[in-house]
């Protein structure tokens, strides 16, 4: 079945991916993770799981929704048989589930992008601002509102003068503004050390396994490979698309603007860290968790922006920026519910209302509890490691080596795809995966004696009790997924 | 400037952006070709 919508052009559907895969976490959560873990050395193993997680799961979300042309749910169960498209609810439901609180999120970009604008920012400091912004619980409600409506009109109008118009110029719009402020940063005096704290590494923390695993997490969390969403744009791709170079581009682009926003923001933070002994120091800036772990962006970007030259005209283009990317990503996720929809049978236009209104009011708790929110993040952060399992499952099910050579070999692609994809998806992916659970469930038992229990904000309880509830329920309603999704539907 | 601060961001700009700039070259590339 071909749908009627596709991306025109494949510079339109890059676009679309990498302001899908960049996202506001390359701006704030890159500096932190990269700071906790040792700068340097931090970034061999982040660039080692680029190649052996990201980018073949890239590559194989790519090719189900081609071959499919139905999002998460029909995909899976077109690949492996209609008994398994409960997988691709999970999988599906994991990145709504984000989406719910990642809304809230893009909401408080558009309140401090307002902030900065009106000079209300810069009257009070950042964490007067922050306490009055979350005290008034009602204003964080509005701006999750105005988030979800901006990502949903451009959803609404369809792939081609929606989703890649939008694209075309956000993305390139996203990375001026952070090379911009990579050179403002770089220029400031005392930049210097920022760049030895990131890029100097300590080669002996190379032997510390928890370097390795926050490189994994990293890489799978920012270039949103296992999420689903690059799946849902696949569908809308021509079949002689290429695969392997596209999937690459999308991930070599996200870390390259996750590097171009960790120069800009370590930088400057080293040279604008406050010196009265009282205060933190630049690397315990870096380090802060806070709300959301948001603190560096929310709470200290707008105390140290306001003492450089023209220090509103950059707190502007640092919120300006942080908005483009979390709705670039934003209309992804959207986009990926609306596919849902349409595979059973809803129009477009009915299925974004649908999302965008059950979007809304399913992050209400998250925009009413910072604590809600925080337990979601945790939840559902984790469990896209499942979901990007699923998909190395999904391929094993089906052959990896049939795979490849029916689903991604006969693409126009410019750099070929040989055996080691089959060994990749065979064998290093489960093997990733499986030492990376076992280390968080031993980690989540021994440091936790409530770990077990299901209302926890961060534990393996809420964790796992949240998944199984998700698991169970589409596993009941799997049927009824399958046959509203498999029919021959056109979206 | 420390002189691992100096290798390791030969390596590492050079990879990421470097392999960037080069991953979107060849997209334009095969675009103009009608790929």
């Amino acid at each position: 079945m071909q749908t009627k919508e596709m991306f025109t052009s494949r510079w339109g559907l890059l676009l679309a991916a990498i302001g899908m895969a960049v996202g506001t976490g390359n701006i704030w959560r890159f500096p932190r993770v990269a700071a906790q873990n040792g700068g340097g050395s931090f970034l061999i193993p982040w660039i080692v799981f680029l190649l052996l997680w990201s980018i073949p799961l890239l590559m194989v979300e790519t090719a189900m929704g081609r071959h499919a042309r139905k999002g998460t749910i029909g995909a899976f169960g077109r690949l492996m048989g209609p008994n398994y498209a409960w997988l691709g609810a999970f999988v599906g439901f994991c990145s709504m589930a984000i989406m719910f609180y990642y809304s809230v999120v893009a909401g408080w970009c558009f309140k401090y992008l307002s902030g900065a604008i009106g000079g209300g920012l810069l009257e009070q400091s950042g964490e007067q601002y922050w306490t009055a912004f979350q005290a008034n619980g009602w204003e964080s409600i509005v701006f999750h509102l105005v988030a979800m409506s901006v990502a949903g009109a451009i959803v609404y109008r369809g792939v081609i003068d929606g989703i890649e118009k939008a694209s075309k110029i956000l993305i390139p719009l996203l990375f001026v503004l952070l090379i911009g402020g990579t050179l403002r940063a770089v220029t400031l005096p005392g930049a210097t050390a920022g760049l030895n704290f990131l890029f100097n590494p300590d080669l002996s923390l190379l032997l510390d396994y928890r370097i390795w695993l926050e490189g994994l997490t990293q890489s799978a969390w920012s270039t949103g490979a296992g999420y689903g969403l690059l799946l849902s744009y696949a569908v809308y791709t021509s079949k002689r698309d290429d695969i392997v170079m596209n999937s690459m581009t999308i991930g070599f682009g996200n870390n390259s603007a996750s590097l171009l926003a960790g120069i800009m923001v370590i930088c400057s933070v080293f040279a604008l860290a406050p010196a009265d002994p009282g205060a933190p120091a630049a690397e315990e800036l870096l380090q802060l968790g806070g709300p959301g772990n948001t603190a560096l962006s929310f709470l200290w970007i707008p105390a140290l922006f306001q003492q450089m030259p023209f220090g509103r005209l950059s707190l502007i283009l640092f919120f300006f920026a942080l908005v483009v990317a979390a709705i670039s990503s934003l209309i992804a996720m959207i986009e990926l519910g609306t596919r849902i929809f349409m595979d059973a049978g809803m129009d477009r236009r009915s299925a974004v209302k649908f999302v965008v209104v059950g979007g809304f009011l399913l992050g209400l708790p998250s925009a009413y509890s910072i604590q809600f929110l925080m337990n979601q993040d945790n939840v559902w952060g984790i469990g896209l490691m499942v979901s990007g399992f699923l998909f190395a499952v999904a391929v094993n099910k089906f052959g990896v080596r049939r795979f490849r050579e029916e689903l991604i070999e006969p693409a126009r692609n410019d750099i070929p795809v040989g055996r080691w994809f089959d060994i990749l998806l065979k064998w290093v992916i489960p093997a990733e995966f499986l030492v990376m659970i076992a280390w968080w469930l031993y980690q989540a038992t021994i440091s936790d004696p409530r770990w077990w229990s299901p209302v926890a904000v961060f534990n393996l309880g809420t964790c796992v009790f949240q998944w199984a509830v998700a698991f169970i329920l589409f596993r009941l309603f799997n049927g009824r997924m399958a046959a509203a999704t498999l029919t021959e539907s056109e979206g | 400037m420390q002189i691992g601060t100096i290798v390791m961001m030969v390596l590492v700009l050079g990879l990421v952006w470097g392999g960037f700039a080069v991953l979107l070259w060849m997209s334009i590339k095969a675009e103009r070709h009608g790929d």
